[in-house]
């Protein structure tokens, strides 16, 4: 068939295969910014034993490949009877790998805020609480969003991942795709241009949150940069 | 343990393999990407920004994506085994993020070295070789020990076309004897083990050789 | 003037553009043997461009610049030979991070003049001791305070034998009390012969060792002389004006 009619069977299933990689990606987006940003906080200021708990966290996420922890989630755990569907199983391990992540950039953040503006507010006699929640959390926030924007790019990028444990974003659709009509080099490309397409979008659309909301300052290591 | 007697002959052969892999992409890596980041620098308007394409293309997409990809074309056009194109597909990806690394690197070293250089008589080359790159070279080593643990940590993809390497000989493993976390578990330490070992082991090789100020 | 005038450094009609704005309208300048040439005038003015229009750093738009007679904007010359004898001093010192202060002198003689590497560093430890840092040699530039970073530039430049010393405001980058080493290095030079043309605002080594002032602005030379009339009756009012200003404050 001409690459036009394969265009027409192709594009509406790669265009739901889409619409869960954007659904995995975001909410594994939003689970790494819920643990990343407690522990960003844990490691600069909590206790000792807190501390050590979260770096090692940290740690073996970051020292460790996100397909090994996908396959500990998804086959390993069942070996104690513990079984989590696709779905959740990327969830939880994109979303572990991510806030690790997450919270070094959150932890550069408020690291570099942290000295001067944590002396100003503790000399007008706020409590150590009140400083962190209303002088370095909402400073912080904004100070991490290039390095946080680069991460949701990244998350599109990961989860493609997840194909491997037969959920079906777009990669998984290119793979059925390719055994049913043997297309395999168009497909990919196909495939490649959309995630061309979707990242450059991104990309640009960030950028501009980017430029409208962030602090000049300090530049915080990248994922893969 | 007899667990431990069982599971660690099929680490060791992965592990070879594993190594293999991150070393062929790591070090072809670093050669394309050395070329790509000169030629960039140095290269002129066209070729840089040709050569710019191309590397935000190679960033931009999956890197199973890209894996597949250049699998898929390596292995027809060239018919080399699955471990060859592999490791070319991760060497040719790194070099990629090799080339962001060395051009930063090369663009961090203050105009005026060049300049300098010129001025005592050397030529463009001679001042390349003899003044840009060594102070380059302390640059990119933080960003570099990044990208090392990326391509150790990437040497797993090529798991999805059967390179017989440590994931995969776990996933062997727990097909034998039905138990996935243990095998999966043990994984995750070599590679945590390489890469902490990786990144100790550069910032030693940039506290030594650091330029006294 | 007992001797003929050999011109070491001829100017003709160098003009510069920076997109639209003309940095250099035209200077055409001849700086004789055993001439010390200041040039001065507000910032902006091209002088530094002008000084890198000789070395071909910058290269001019149109015009023409000879070196001991060659002709360094012919696109045929070798260049690079041609700057090893040509020396020149930066207001950012650009001495090459990475080496001792002895490797950054040795560098240009065994690369560059292809000398061994014995012979190097026997001349590169003569240059250090001329300008008095003879003991910092095994000292890297972050280890150097400003001033004796800058000797060591002007010892770098030293030890090629150059027939011309440009110097691009060599104090402008120093702390006050740094300045006045480095002055008397140049100062030494010279008195010692050797053809120099420098871009600064330090009157006083004007007044003291220059044997000609260049007045410049907007790209053009305005007027030019002797330390005497330029500092003491110059013809024209804005001469007058802006030496006086500098004067000053030096």
């Amino acid at each position: 068939m001409s690459f036009f009619e394969y265009l027409k069977i192709a594009l509406p299933q790669i265009w739901v295969g889409l619409m869960i990689t954007f659904r995995v990606s975001f909410v594994c987006l939003l689970i790494g910014m819920a643990l990343g940003f407690p522990v960003a906080l844990a490691r600069v200021y909590g206790p000792k034993w807190l501390r050590w708990l979260v770096t090692g966290y940290v740690e073996v996420f970051r020292g460790t490949p996100v397909l090994v922890q996908l396959f500990l989630i998804y086959y390993g755990l069942p070996q104690f009877g513990i079984t989590f569907s696709p779905f959740t199983s990327a969830y939880l391990a994109i979303g572990l790998n991510s806030g690790a992540y997450q919270s070094e950039y959150f932890r550069g953040a408020i690291q570099a805020i942290s000295g001067g503006q944590m002396m100003a507010a503790r000399s007008i006699g706020m409590t150590r609480m009140q400083a962190i929640r209303h002088v370095i959390i909402p400073q912080a926030f904004r100070f991490a969003i290039p390095s946080w924007s680069n991460e949701a790019v990244s998350m599109v990028k990961i989860s493609s991942i997840v194909y491997l444990i037969a959920v079906p974003e777009m990669l998984y659709v290119a793979k059925l795709l390719m055994s049913k009509y043997y297309n395999v080099l168009q497909t990919y490309l196909l495939v490649g241009l959309v995630y061309l397409l979707v990242i450059g979008l991104m990309t640009l659309l960030l950028n501009e949150i980017e430029r409208r909301t962030t602090i000049p300052g300090l530049e915080i290591a990248k994922r893969g940069s | 343990m007899e667990v431990l007697t069982v599971l660690i002959p099929y680490i060791l052969r992965g592990l070879s393999i594993t190594l293999e892999v991150t070393a062929v992409a790591l070090g072809l890596g670093l050669l394309f990407g050395t070329i790509l980041a000169i030629l960039r620098v140095y290269g002129g308007k066209v070729l840089s920004g040709l050569l710019t394409q191309f590397v935000t293309i190679l960033r931009a997409l999956p890197h199973i994506l890209l894996l597949l990809i250049l699998y898929f074309m390596i292995a027809r056009v060239v018919n080399l085994s699955a471990f060859w194109s592999g490791s070319m597909a991760l060497a040719i990806i790194s070099s990629a993020y090799q080339s962001e690394i060395i051009r930063g690197a090369i663009q961090s070293v203050p105009g005026g070295q060049m300049m300098a250089a010129r001025s005592i008589g050397m030529s463009r080359f001679k001042a390349i070789w003899h003044v840009i790159i060594p102070q380059a070279f302390r640059f990119a080593i933080p960003p570099w020990s990044n990208e090392a643990a990326i391509v150790i940590k990437d040497s797993s993809l090529v798991y999805v076309l059967g390179v017989p390497e440590i994931l995969r000989q776990a996933q062997y493993y727990s097909a034998r004897t039905y138990q996935p976390f243990t095998a999966y578990l043990a994984v995750a330490a070599i590679y945590f083990l390489l890469t902490f070992i990786t990144n100790r082991g550069l910032d030693a090789l940039e506290r030594r050789i650091r330029i006294p100020a | 003037m007992p001797k003929p005038e050999k011109v070491i450094v001829k100017i003709e009609n160098v003009h510069k553009a920076y997109g639209k704005e003309e940095v250099l309208k035209g200077i055409s300048m001849d700086v004789c043997e055993g001439e010390v040439v200041v040039l001065v005038g507000p910032s902006g003015t091209g002088k530094s461009t002008l000084l890198r229009c000789i070395n071909q750093l910058t290269i001019p738009d149109s015009g023409k610049v000879w070196v001991d007679g060659v002709e360094l904007t012919n696109p045929k010359t070798d260049i690079d030979k041609a700057r090893q004898h040509i020396g020149m001093v930066f207001q950012d010192f650009n001495l090459f991070n990475h080496l001792t202060t002895l490797d950054n002198i040795m560098l240009g003689l065994i690369h560059v003049m292809g000398m061994k590497k014995e012979e190097a560093r026997d001349k590169a430890l003569l240059e250090l001791k001329r300008v008095g840092l003879a003991n910092k040699s095994e000292n890297y530039p972050g280890q150097l305070s400003g001033g004796q970073k800058q000797r060591v530039a002007i010892a770098r430049s030293l030890a090629m034998d150059p027939i011309v010393m440009l110097f691009d405001e060599p104090t402008s980058a120093l702390d006050p009390e740094l300045i006045g080493e480095v002055l008397t290095v140049m100062k030494d030079l010279a008195v010692g012969g050797m053809t120099m043309i420098c871009v600064t605002h330090e009157i006083g080594f004007a007044r003291d060792v220059c044997s000609r002032i260049v007045f410049m602005e907007h790209g053009e030379i305005v007027e030019e002389g002797n330390p005497d009339k330029m500092l003491n009756h110059p013809d024209l009012p804005r001469t007058k004006q802006f030496l006086g200003k500098i004067t000053e404050l030096h």
